[in-house]
């Protein structure tokens, strides 16, 4: 992640201060997103694989 | 995505299938191509948006006739005619061929346009495939509403950065700077948390139920209340474009133009002397925040100094263990702790080892720190009523510009209104009325500005509540543990997106700085405000900035200034994440790169194109190429070409352009036939 900063915390500290199980949940929705920016699926096949990621990361 | 070849197969006046390279390499990134008006430059241009999007630019006369004129007229009736262009490019790693292309069957007189879907293949680690979906593929790689900064007529550019684009540009630069996906993430993670919490609900329990619930009204009122931030701010750049259209106006009326000239500069040093003391107020809150007890500590640390030095002088520090009384132990034979301290026992060896570390060398040691602290506190309070001293002076003279400024507003006020013309008149009034509003939606932003952070606190609240809450049932209590989870990310990822946002107008607006001084030298600066105009201005030599009349040719300067910025910073942003963004490289094609743009400009723009984007191809006229142009693109450049228009028309004359010493073709008056040919010249 990119060291931006606004104010006093980065980018980077933001992501510091979260656990292992948080950390790898964000990449994922991250990447999630990503991949379906230029989709027009509905939103509820979005919800539906980011709530598979949730379960993937905390089983 | 990096270009390597683009071919095309009748299309528009390129007859037949031609093809031209535009690969790089290390240190040549320039891609130029002559051409003359109507040899086909804008065609070409279009030949890209078309091959990727589908689409060609609103300046192309007859899109219907997309086939070669000459090629449909003499193809029979009921032949299919095709039409085709291809690029191939480089993208993360792999090499894509995109293709869009058609068979027109000619059928009647009428020609429509026609229509031609993309098809993409991808070569990766030596295997090749068709790509599904392409074009959902190549809105992935380089969406088209972002095309449009990569793909571009140089003399329209400047569209970029007028008054009515500025949103729609800002929207644009969150998508290619990685806000989008954070912005969707958070419209998707309450629906998210919603679903998880529906299964706690079910499972966990009347106490967890009641907490949820309270949890989901405040989150929508929340939601409600963002929303509501939102149409305001809307409304507020809504405000601002409709008060700088009536600015406008004003400056330009005989009778009311000086005055609003002078309420303008007048408006920026207030503004100005409004953020200076702001600043300077928040400076000394922090320096009273993290610094200010220093001032109550002046009796305190003299005490401490006294009495530690008065008990130095005695002998009479406190030490970690006194070897008086450890002696005394020994001499008792007994241990503090009953043990008996017999000749030759670990035990008394144990004490004799305290004995040793006991002493004055600790008491010493400790002496010196004690003192040295004082000594740095009397120091800091020193610095603290300097600093402060400092700031209170400075908020003093920023107070008096405030009211100088402000005096100075009201007078130009009365003046502008005490002109005896309807139309300043009009104006005036439309000008007060529109301040009115903003003050009014200012404050109302300020009002739900709170009311976010008091519904923010209550759920972190509730979320707390609701971790502690009793929870048996395993499955209601892993759904606690998911949501928990997601709501952690949805505040980190809120968190990003401010810091994102934040960042991206202040590094954009450095980036358009940064570029637009390689570009030119003049004393003119570019700005970027935090609604995405970018301004012109001009620091005067009494210390007084002011916007800097434009010409199209700076408004070109600037406009280029922006896209090389958009594309550099799309580069290290990707680059410096690694949530699996893409590598940011786009290249820049641009038609008439030099527009009308005089030759001082066009030197100081040919230099500095090669280190605006990893990819430029540049198409030029003869005129806009020659001299200096050429000299400062050549060493750049990895491919030269010529668009040589043969035409049939007698009103033009045959003319070659020169390079590297040799005469190229470049109009083949008196042809049999019209149309265009791409010939690469040697470099």
């Amino acid at each position: 992640m990119s060291d931006e900063t606004a104010g006093t915390r980065s980018e980077s500290d933001v992501i510091a201060g979260l656990d292992p199980q948080a950390k790898e949940l964000l990449k994922r929705v991250l990447q999630i997103e990503r991949s379906r920016l230029h989709l027009r699926a509905s939103d509820a096949e979005a919800v539906e694989e980011l709530l598979n990621a949730v379960r993937e990361v905390a089983p | 995505m990096i270009l390597r070849k683009i071919q095309l197969e009748n299309f528009r006046q390129f007859m037949g299938k031609q093809s031209f390279p535009l690969d790089v390499s290390s240190g040549r990134v320039v891609t130029l191509l002559f051409g003359g008006n109507g040899a086909g430059k804008t065609t070409l241009l279009n030949a890209f948006t078309w091959c990727l999007y589908g689409e060609l630019s609103h300046d192309i006369e007859h899109p219907e006739r997309l086939v070669t004129d000459l090629v449909w007229q003499s193809a029979p009736v009921g032949e299919e005619v095709p039409l085709s262009v291809e690029i191939e490019f480089e993208h993360e790693g792999a090499l894509y061929r995109a293709q869009r292309a058609a068979r027109i069957r000619k059928e009647d007189g009428v020609r429509r346009a026609p229509s031609a879907d993309l098809k993409l293949w991808v070569t990766q680690n030596g295997q090749n495939k068709i790509v599904d979906g392409p074009q959902q593929r190549m809105e992935s790689i380089l969406p088209q509403h972002l095309s449009r900064f990569f793909f571009f007529n140089g003399e329209r550019i400047e569209k970029l950065v007028r008054a009515e684009a500025y949103a729609e540009v800002k929207k644009d630069i969150s998508s290619l700077l990685g806000l989008e996906q954070v912005e969707r993430a958070l419209a998707h993670l309450p629906k998210l948390e919603r679903k998880l919490g529906a299964e706690l609900r079910k499972h966990g329990g009347a106490q967890a139920a009641d907490i949820l619930e309270q949890i989901e009204t405040k989150e929508e009122q929340l939601g409600q209340a963002r929303r509501e931030r939102e149409e305001l701010r809307d409304g507020i750049a809504a405000i601002t474009e409709e008060l700088g259209t009536v600015r406008e106006l004003l400056l330009q009326h005989s009778a009311a133009g000086p005055l609003q000239a002078q309420r303008d500069q007048a408006e920026e040093q207030l503004e100005k002397a409004r953020r200076d003391n702001e600043k300077h107020k928040h400076a000394y809150q922090h320096l009273i925040g993290t610094r200010g007890y220093l001032a109550f500590v002046k009796t305190l640390s003299q005490q401490v100094a006294g009495l530690a030095a008065g008990l130095h002088e005695r002998g009479s520090l406190p030490a970690p263990l006194k070897r008086d009384f450890v002696d005394s132990l020994i001499e008792d034979g007994r241990c503090i702790c009953g043990t008996e301290l017999g000749s030759g026992t670990a035990a008394l060896r144990h004490v004799e080892d305290w004995r040793a570390r006991a002493g004055l060398a600790e008491v010493e040691a400790a002496w010196q720190r004690l003192d040295g602290e004082v000594k740095r506190v009397a120091e800091s309070r020193g610095e603290l009523r300097h600093q402060l001293q400092e700031l209170a002076v400075e908020q003093q003279a920023d107070r008096e510009a405030i009211d100088r400024w402000a005096g100075q507003l009201a007078d130009l006020e009365a003046k502008v209104k005490d002109i005896p013309v309807e139309e300043v008149a009009r104006l005036e009034a439309k000008r007060e009325k529109l301040q009115a509003r903003m003050n009014d939606s200012n404050q109302k932003l300020g009002a739900i500005g709170s009311k976010i952070e008091d519904f923010q606190a209550d759920i972190a609240t509730l979320r707390n509540e609701l971790k502690a809450a009793e929870i048996n049932n395993a499955v209601a209590q892993k759904a606690r543990r998911r949501l928990d989870l997601v709501s952690s990310v949805d505040a980190a990822l809120r968190e990003i997106l401010e810091i994102r946002s934040a960042n991206m107008q202040v590094r954009l607006n450095a980036k358009v700085k940064e570029v637009f001084a390689q570009i030119t030298v003049k004393d003119h600066y570019p700005e970027l405000s935090e609604d995405f105009e970018l301004g012109l201005y001009q620091k005067h030599p009494d210390g007084t900035v002011l916007p800097a009349a434009k010409s199209t040719g700076e408004n070109q300067i600037l406009s280029l200034s922006f896209v090389a910025a958009v594309s550099q910073l799309a580069r290290e942003v990707a680059q410096s994440r690694d949530d699996g963004s893409d590598s940011g490289e786009y290249p820049i094609v641009m038609d008439a790169a030099f527009g009308s743009l005089d030759e001082n400009y066009r030197r100081d723009v040919a230099s500095a194109l090669a280190r605006l984007a990893p990819q430029m191809v540049v198409m030029v006229s003869k005129g806009q190429g020659k001299g200096e142009v050429i000299e400062q693109l050549r060493p750049h450049s990895n491919h030269v070409g010529v668009i040589v228009e043969h035409t049939t028309s007698t009103a033009k004359n045959s003319e070659s352009i020169e390079w590297g010493g040799y005469q190229y073709p470049y109009i083949e008056a008196g042809a049999e036939k019209d149309w265009s040919e791409l010939v690469e010249v040697p470099l």
